[in-house]
């Protein structure tokens, strides 16, 4: 028995047992954002500046929402619009505020049999997908990739509910989504930063081109301090600050270069 | 016995093991368990004989009644299934000392002792797993042995071994427990087990204690039939009494025995096979008349015979290997000859 | 691209075996006691405890890793503790998931023993505590057993540490966390690289307590 309690004192002593520590905010976002990197370049400049940890929680979008009704996290860092705005009207989010954004691409194979590539639009793309029909692979799993893809079916007035013949559902990340893809030679909707990061991997190419509809708006959203007592409001505030402030705008604006070739996000509060 | 006392004294115990059903109660007004004795409780199965080892142990709490300690040193029981500890040998008798508080050469030393005694010294680093029965035994008992018990409680200590495994078992058990003042108690459903070790003997019968006293009072004087079978008086004969001395079998038997002044409501004559002689001169006995040889069973150490007399089947042994064990065959007629004094008048 | 620095590996790595150990140290000493315990002893409601001690073996992680976030994330009752994305709430959760382990297979071993071995160690006049430790002797097998069952679905666990941990970084990342992200995030090299030092160290912890119970064979 006596090694077991030396251990025990061992581990105790290891760990950071205590509660966080006073000087963090606890941010959530969805995992297409963590799996960016952006976040690894960005915050810890923040940290070094004003000493406060981030501790960054990576979910899935509705999970992350759902954080933020219930008070949860400090920060949301989200990109579904509709939702988020249900959250403000509710009071759960005490301020919405977008600040970059970038766009989804419909990817395939290269042998685009499907014709997307000569699409007028994101809703004719999917037309002619379906008309074909082409094996299409959805991540099915409420995010905001699968709410754009469910709001773009419907715009081009098919149905999300069944699909058609060769559309399957993952239920899981973008990343595995992709590589289902991939394997299948298939046509998929994806956030234009795991698309690069799977690009190699998947064989797969982006065939759309910018348009509205697949504008992809990422947002920062402060838990009500009023709803939810335990809120870091100020710690929040700053690192929302963090986000809008000329210097970070920058460098989002360049991020990604290096690694692909060209910037993931653009930033929507650079004068 | 001199010098002997008490080592543990019972008195208006009451124990009650079970529920509704199947309740068994003990009930033992009176016991004394002596410094240097060995008392031998006997009885069928069920009378209560592991009850009141139990009890003596102290791993049942008493309805009624006290169970008086009144000497120094630990009451330790030897259960009938020998249960080593996982380890060799030498740490199962170490481990019973642990609660001892013993310097560690003091220890040794006992464990060592103890080893000796029963004859397993060189199996001492042996896995006590791999050991056989009969080694098994030894341990128990070493195990036990080695905390100087002052009260030594034996559940059937000889179950599992040969005749000659128990005659080696029994003494050096009783070499080991005769330079000490433990006090032991022999549960057993053998009276022959039982006769090896004790020099009291206790009787149970259904939750009561039926006879206890000195062995050979118990063995030539049982109080009842039922006693008698217990302690292997097992001619059993029902007689009248006919005053002043003689028992009545029927009109051509008629034994003499010795004289009473209350003759009492005598029914029954008991004699112990040892006690019944066949085929010998004056000297050894009345001769109560002729009987034929039903069977002749030998065990290489004793033969026992039966015998037809007076309607009764009759039992007595004979050494093996000498005179009559020899020739003695079924059908053949014989005398039957014992002294007044072995036989044994019962209610 | 993220760097492969054999700090970052080295860094997850000891977090790992910290919680792990941790949560296997805890698990032993709270689990083995009720497994004897349990295994000793009949009562009355010992089959209903035995019954619990079985399905909480069956209990799937991910829902283990679900109630234990419901109990402290702040909205949570034990909110208050500020426990949930900590190493803490991780030991929790894991001790949660091996405890039924450790019982189960305790509580089997302590049943195959003799029924009388508990008197007789005690009309030997063995004190509790080397009673306690001769029976864990006797049952070392069973308990091995248990120790290598335990650690392997501690080692192996990612769905319910990253529920109540968050797969925080330089906080609450572990191997197999950190695995899982990198696979998501499609850095394969990364991820493979935590996963042989995770496999290695599965092989040479498992191995080193096989060894100790095969030795005790003999």
């Amino acid at each position: 028995m006596g090694r077991v309690s030396r251990l025990l004192v061992l581990g105790l002593a290891l760990l950071p047992l205590a509660s966080a520590a006073e000087d963090s905010v606890l941010l959530a976002t969805t995992t297409s954002v963590r799996d960016s990197g952006l976040l690894d370049a960005l915050l810890p400049g923040f940290t070094q500046e004003t000493g406060i940890r981030v501790r960054v929680v990576a979910v899935g979008t509705g999970a992350v929402l759902r954080m933020g009704a219930e008070g949860n996290a400090d920060l949301l860092l989200t990109h579904a619009p509709t939702a988020e705005e249900e959250l403000v009207a509710s009071g759960a989010v005490s301020k919405r505020t977008p600040f970059m954004e970038n766009h989804f691409v419909i990817a395939g194979a290269p042998e685009d049999l499907a014709g997307v590539a000569d699409a007028a639009s994101p809703e004719d793309a999917f037309r002619r997908i379906a008309s074909r029909p082409a094996p299409y692979v959805s991540r099915g799993d409420d995010s905001g990739t699968h709410k754009r893809e469910v709001a773009l079916l419907k715009a081009a007035g098919l149905e999300p509910e069944s699909g058609w013949m060769g559309f399957a559902t993952t239920g899981a990340g973008m990343g595995v989504t992709l590589q289902v893809a991939g394997e299948r030679k298939a046509y998929t909707l994806s956030d234009i930063g795991t698309f690069l990061a799977f690009r190699e991997v998947t064989g797969l190419v982006a065939l759309s081109k910018a348009a509205s509809s697949l504008r992809n708006v990422y947002a920062l959203l402060r838990v009500s301090p009023e709803r939810f007592p335990r809120v870091r409001a100020e710690a929040a505030e700053r690192l929302e600050a963090f986000f809008l402030e000329r210097s970070t705008q920058e460098r989002i604006k360049s991020f990604g270069r290096e690694r692909f070739g060209r910037s993931l996000f653009r930033p929507l509060r650079l004068e | 016995m001199s010098g002997a006392r008490p080592a543990l004294s019972v008195r208006g115990l009451s124990m009650r093991r079970g529920a509704g059903r199947s309740v068994f109660e003990l009930e033992v007004e009176e016991l004394d368990l002596w410094t240097g004795g060995a008392l031998a409780v006997l009885g069928p199965n069920g009378a209560g004989k592991s009850t009141l080892l139990r009890a003596l142990a102290g791993l049942d709490v008493p309805r009624r009644g006290r169970i008086e300690r009144r000497v120094a040193g630990p009451v330790t029981m030897v259960f009938q299934r020998p249960i080593p500890f996982a380890g060799s040998v030498e740490h199962n008798v170490k481990a019973a000392l642990s609660g001892q508080a013993l310097p560690r050469s003091e220890r040794d030393e006992r464990v060592a002792e103890a080893l000796e005694h029963f004859d397993i010294a060189r199996l001492a680093g042996r896995d006590a797993a791999t050991l056989s029965g009969g080694e098994l035994r030894r341990l128990s008992l070493a195990r036990a042995f080695a905390l100087r018990p002052a009260v030594l409680l034996l559940d059937e200590p000889f179950d599992d071994l040969d005749a000659s495994g128990q005659e080696a078992l029994s003494l050096d058990l009783r070499r080991a427990i005769a330079g000490t003042d433990a006090a032991v108690v022999v549960v057993t459903h053998d009276l022959r087990r039982a006769l090896l070790l004790s020099d009291r003997i206790a009787v149970l019968r259904e939750g009561r204690v039926a006879q206890q006293g000195e062995r050979e009072d118990v063995l030539a004087r049982p109080v009842d039939t039922g006693v008698a079978r217990q302690v292997g008086m097992s001619n059993l004969i029902p007689v009248r009494f006919e005053p002043p001395s003689h028992a009545v079998v029927d009109d051509q038997h008629r034994i003499p025995v010795l004289p009473r002044e209350e003759p009492g409501a005598v029914a029954w004559a008991g004699i112990r096979p040892e006690r019944l002689k066949v085929d010998v001169g004056r000297g050894e006995g009345q001769p109560i008349g002729k009987g034929r040889v039903l069977t002749v069973v030998s065990d290489g150490v004793a033969v026992t015979v039966t015998v037809s007399w007076a309607g009764h089947e009759l039992r007595t042994h004979l050494l093996a290997g000498r005179g009559l064990a020899r020739t003695i065959a079924p059908g053949d007629t014989v005398t039957l000859s014992v002294r007044p004094e072995d036989i044994h008048l019962l209610l | 691209m993220n760097e492969l620095s054999p700090i970052l590996v080295l860094e997850v790595t000891v977090r790992t075996l910290a919680v792990c150990g941790l949560a296997l140290a805890a698990s032993l000493v709270i689990g083995l006691p009720i497994g004897v315990w349990l295994g000793r002893r009949r009562f009355r409601g010992r089959v209903l405890g035995v019954s619990l001690v079985n399905s909480g073996m069956g209990a799937p992680p991910v829902v283990v890793g679900l109630l234990v976030s419901m109990l402290f994330w702040r909205s949570g009752p034990f909110g208050f503790l500020e426990w949930m994305y900590t190493p803490t709430a991780m030991v929790i959760a894991q001790v949660v998931i091996a405890l039924p382990l450790v019982v189960g297979i305790t509580l089997a071993a302590v049943g195959a023993l003799d029924e009388d071995w508990e008197l007789q160690a005690r009309t030997l006049g063995i004190p509790p505590l080397y009673r306690a430790w001769l029976l864990l002797r006797e049952i070392r097998l069973g308990v091995l057993a248990a120790v290598i069952a335990a650690l392997g679905g501690i080692l192996s666990e990612v769905g319910a540490v990253l529920a109540v941990g968050g797969n925080l970084a330089g906080e609450t990342r572990v191997l197999t966390t950190a695995i899982l992200m990198y696979t998501q995030m499609g850095e394969f090299e990364l991820a493979l690289a935590m996963a042989s030092v995770l496999l290695g160290l599965t092989l040479v912890l498992a191995g080193a307590l096989t060894v100790v119970q095969q030795g005790g064979r003999s």
